[in-house]
């Protein structure tokens, strides 16, 4: 992350000199600062959801027992969750924390990406309703097939990620 | 933006007194640990947002809209799936470019592999995903969502061009 911000800075350098890489740093700055209201919130919601969803839920509606039923359940969270990848990895988190299978994960953050509901209205105004229909009808399956591959090819994956995770929130402080 | 605010509040709320008539003090538990989260997370989430900054500053999207072109067809749908993952930021930021590519003569099946492109595999995506869920997950995704915008743009051309 760090390296890769180091790499684009120097590209911006390159292209612009210092001005240009100044005003895409205060273009960063500023979505910071808009966007921190909404990062608090989504924290919250995804804080909540995790003291709340038991993980007896989490098995029976998202987890490998779950299935096809899981994986349509969280597409249709994923499309109803506004905001960006500050707001849903958040939450996706809570749900692998709590044992939701893989394709359940991939399907909410695929659906998240493609059926997002809170899109639509930016889709139509500033690319036209011709673009964003044919969209929605030509992407309509993919979060649905993503979530069926990923419990086939990577179920086996699915307590080692959980792992990761549960580890990267003990570094940073936040076990419970 | 504020559409996203209202139904972020709303679940905030619904989802805050679920947990405290659970009576068990749940209701402060989350909110604290949505705040560690917060606390620990700060650092790379700037990171990432100055890096969605500065990537329109190194890759101008006029230098995206020239690859673009013309190109109709299924080479508009390769340079459009490829190019729409450089597109950084939120829709209002990457539907405008979007827009005028397709308004300066770009084929539907180019806009529609460049939008599913920007959504499924933008990089502004990967400097949030890795530090949530892990660099594992993020390359388990890519090798399942590369190629649909293709394949997305491939069946706009065919069913709707």
């Amino acid at each position: 992350m760090y390296i890769a911000a180091v790499i684009l800075g120097i590209m911006a350098y390159l292209r612009g000199g210092m001005e240009n890489l100044l005003q895409g740093l205060t273009a960063g700055f500023k979505t910071v600062f808009i966007s921190f209201p909404l990062i608090i919130l989504a924290m919250i919601v995804a804080g909540l959801l995790q003291v709340l969803v038991s993980q007896d839920f989490i098995k029976r509606w998202l987890g490998k027992e779950a299935g096809l039923k899981g994986i349509f359940l969280a597409g249709l969270a994923g499309a109803l969750i506004p905001g960006g990848p500050y707001v849903y990895y958040p939450i996706a988190v809570s749900f692998f924390a709590a044992g939701a299978e893989i394709g359940t994960v991939m399907a909410f953050v695929t659906a998240k990406n493609l059926w997002s509901l809170s899109r639509i209205p930016w889709e139509m105004a500033l690319l036209g309703p011709e673009i964003t229909v044919v969209r929605y009808i030509v992407t309509f399956i993919f979060p649905i097939v993503i979530g069926l591959i990923a419990n086939i090819l990577y179920s086996k994956y699915s307590s080692s990620l959980r792992k990761w995770i549960v580890a990267a929130q003990k570094a940073r402080g936040e076990s419970k | 933006m504020i559409s996203a605010y209202i139904v972020l509040t709303i679940m905030a709320v619904g989802l805050f007194i679920a947990a405290k008539r659970k009576g068990d003090g749940s209701h402060k538990n989350g909110i604290s640990s949505g705040f560690r989260t917060l606390k620990s997370m700060l650092p790379l989430l700037i990171v990432a947002f100055i890096l969605a900054g500065i990537l329109p500053k190194a890759i101008p999207p006029t230098v995206i809209q020239k690859w673009l072109g013309m190109e109709a067809g299924w080479k508009g749908i390769v340079i459009g799936s490829l190019a729409g993952a450089l597109i950084p930021g939120g829709p209002y930021v990457a539907f405008p470019i979007i827009g005028s590519i397709y308004e300066a003569g770009a084929a539907l099946g180019t806009a529609v592999a460049f939008v599913t492109s920007w959504a499924l595999c933008g990089i502004t995506i990967v400097a949030f995903e890795i530090p949530f869920v892990g660099p594992k997950f993020t390359l388990m995704r890519y090798s399942l969502v590369l190629f649909l915008p293709f394949l997305a743009g491939l069946l706009a051309h065919i069913l709707f061009a």
